[in-house]
């Protein structure tokens, strides 16, 4: 392409950035709030109780029993979905019997108010699981368009990874040197410090991303070297699953599964029982798997235990065996889940993402930065392409921040009795990203920016308070019973809204120093004193005029 | 015909850009399927068949990401062309070869 293969890389890098960058920046922070989903779907779900008095895992299981006894008749599994850290309500779960035609039946989850024993009547939301599957399902676009989509921006993500550390001459003096230059980094610098902070995880996530899809986008190879059998062999050894002994029909009578717990416990470590699924309950095959907090990247099999819920023996299963390349495979996975991690990894797992996306945005800043000089000179205004740039980077970079944060204004303002509401929770985000990324089109680049940084300040702050007025899980209540899930959202919200304070109040002082600059350069050469504003702040089309 | 010639500007980058982006693609995911049969025959006698294939597929990501990147380092979208068609004929042949050797009928 160019002279050498440095410069073609960078040329290569600069365009395979661009094309895809805003669904890129959209992955990425859907992606990012994907680590808190139980969290935000916990705060999307106000009617669920306060929990502060501490139960013991035997009595909660009863709880759990007694409700699934009586309303999940019929069904062939049960989960029992403990309260752990990240989400502290117990919730139950069951499959129906699947109906004709049909390949599985449809799956109930309740949550259970542990004083009552009863369920919660919660609103319909789609809570942080519909936000986070977007990051891969892109929302209204059908399963393997997106997937399609999806691989090809993560493709050229992959790309841009591997360029981007091609092209950067110095990347071992930048991860190891702080520079605390004078005056203010370049968006260049900022790119650079963003992609090489966190390197290793923006090439692990992208990679891990492509292999979720392995078989979708490599279709073409498995087809050509195995038949339909062998095919599903493969993937069986690929994805192990434990089998487990179906319904008989024959009815028995089953044991407590506190019982059962207590019987497991006997030769098993449950150091924090994650969650219980009981197979072929009230069945003579009945049997309980109990399965901990996962803490390994790899299969452990001693996460998980089986016991006979009829005669309360436990079950020796075998365990699932790994090949090294499934290994490797499922370890990715689990990295880019990050099912492992405590709460500290949560966090840091939290923030690469918010990196990744920055590093993203900054990128797609850099490629008109570099371009402004020369685009401001031309006679007929900015280039169509350099303008549409413009205009994306804004109704992205901070445009999307916003449709989040309507998302969550959706889930709080919208009736409660209002049909599809799952539905337009997710239409007002998308319909708020989309006027976002209109709106810049009728303004001045440098106004459109100031604008929706102080509206992302006003819509950030203004959520916890639109919150504390509709329901009573506000931060005062929240602090005051020290349930950290909730307060924790409002907190960060707030510090959110504070960032984009910071930066319009930064995007602002910058704009008028930069005027002043011109002003004095434009005395120096004139001799004469300048009162006319700086240019990028009026209207572009006022500026061509005036220039023709 | 020549108006449309002037009019198309054969001989402009774009067309060269344009090019290489199909070489990239497409070339790049035929040469990446192509390199998955090989590493898969390479592997076989050792692994076992299932995870032979299984590695090659994980590799063809690495794989079609040099391949695109070379596209666009070469000089002219012809060179690139010319390459993959010759490294994707390369794979085919050592995959037949390596497949007479093993005696396994994939």
């Amino acid at each position: 392409m160019k002279d050498n293969f440095r410069q073609s890389m960078k040329w290569f890098h600069t365009w395979v950035g661009l094309v895809v960058g805003w669904i890129l920046f959209f992955m990425f922070l859907t992606g990012s709030l994907g680590y808190f989903y139980q969290e935000i779907t916990r705060w999307m779900e106000p009617e669920r109780p306060f929990v502060v008095q501490q139960i013991s895992t035997e009595e909660l299981l009863d709880t759990a029993q007694i409700y699934l006894e009586k309303h999940a008749e019929g069904a062939d599994g049960w989960d029992i979905m403990l309260p752990n850290i990240r989400d502290q309500n117990l919730r139950v779960g069951w499959r129906h019997p699947a109906e004709p035609g049909k390949k599985r039946g449809k799956y109930k989850i309740k949550v259970l108010d542990v004083n009552t024993g009863d369920k919660v009547e919660r609103r319909a939301t789609g809570g942080g699981r519909l936000l986070y599957r977007m990051h891969y399902r892109l929302h209204y676009l059908s399963t393997n368009i997106s997937y399609w989509i999806v691989g090809f921006c993560s493709m050229l993500m992959l790309l841009a990874v591997i360029t981007g550390v091609v092209i950067h001459k110095k990347i071992f003096t930048d991860f190891f040197t702080f520079r605390a230059k004078k005056g203010l980094p370049g968006w260049l610098d900022i790119h650079n410090v963003l992609s090489v902070i966190a390197l290793p995880f923006h090439f692990m996530i992208t990679y891990s991303g492509l292999l979720f899809f392995l078989f979708t986008y490599m279709v073409l190879s498995t087809n050509l070297q195995t038949n339909e059998d062998e095919y599903r062999e493969m993937r069986k050894e690929i994805y192990p699953r434990t089998v487990h002994l179906d319904k008989t029909n024959q009815a028995a009578k089953m044991l407590d599964i506190s019982f059962l717990y207590q019987q497991a416990k006997t030769t098993w470590q449950a150091s924090e029982l994650s969650y219980v699924e009981m197979f072929a309950a009230n069945d003579v095959n009945a049997h309980a798997l109990f399965v901990r907090h996962e803490t390994d990247i790899t299969y452990n099999p001693d996460d998980e235990i089986t016991v006979n819920a009829v005669t309360g023996e436990i079950i020796l299963s075998k365990h699932k065996q790994y090949t090294v390349a499934a290994m490797i495979h499922n370890g990715f996975f689990s990295l880019h889940e990050g099912q492992f991690s405590g709460p500290v990894a949560r966090w840091v797992y939290f923030f690469t993402g918010l990196i990744g996306s920055a590093m993203i945005a900054s990128g797609l800043i850099l490629w008109t930065t570099k371009r402004k000089p020369k685009q401001m000179k031309k006679t007929n205004g900015p280039d169509f392409g350099y303008r549409l740039v413009e205009q994306l980077n804004i109704g992205t970079i901070v445009g999307l921040p916003i449709a989040i944060a309507m998302y969550f204004y959706a889930n709080r303002l919208l009736p409660l009795d209002m049909a599809n509401r799952i539905n337009w929770e997710a239409n007002v985000m998308f319909i708020s990203w989309a006027i976002l990324l209109i709106y810049p089109m009728f303004r001045p680049a440098a106004k459109a920016w100031y604008e929706q940084l102080q509206l992302a300040t006003l819509v950030y702050i203004g959520l916890p308070l639109v919150n504390a007025l509709t329901t009573d899980k506000h931060l005062f209540n929240s602090l005051n019973k020290q349930d950290w899930n909730l307060a924790g959202f409002d907190l960060t919200l707030l510090l959110v809204g504070g960032c984009f304070a910071f930066a319009a109040y930064k995007f602002k002082t910058l704009q008028i120093s930069k005027r002043a600059n011109n002003d004095r350069e434009i005395e120096k050469q004139t001799n004469r004193p300048v009162q006319v504003a700086n240019e990028s702040l009026l209207p572009l089309q006022q500026v061509n005029k005036e220039k023709c | 015909m020549p108006y449309l010639v002037n009019k198309l500007n054969f001989s402009s980058p774009r067309w060269s850009v344009l090019s290489r982006v199909l070489a990239a693609t497409l070339g790049g995911y035929i040469l990446a399927t192509a390199s998955s049969f090989f590493i898969s025959q390479l592997l076989m006698t050792s692994v076992g068949k299932y995870q032979a294939i299984h590695i090659g597929l994980m590799l063809t990501f690495i794989v079609y990401a040099c391949v695109a990147m070379w596209v666009f380092s070469v000089k002219t979208a012809t060179k690139a062309w010319l390459g993959l068609l010759k490294l994707s004929i390369s794979f085919v042949v050592a995959t037949w070869l390596l497949m007479q050797f093993n005696g396994v009928a994939s």
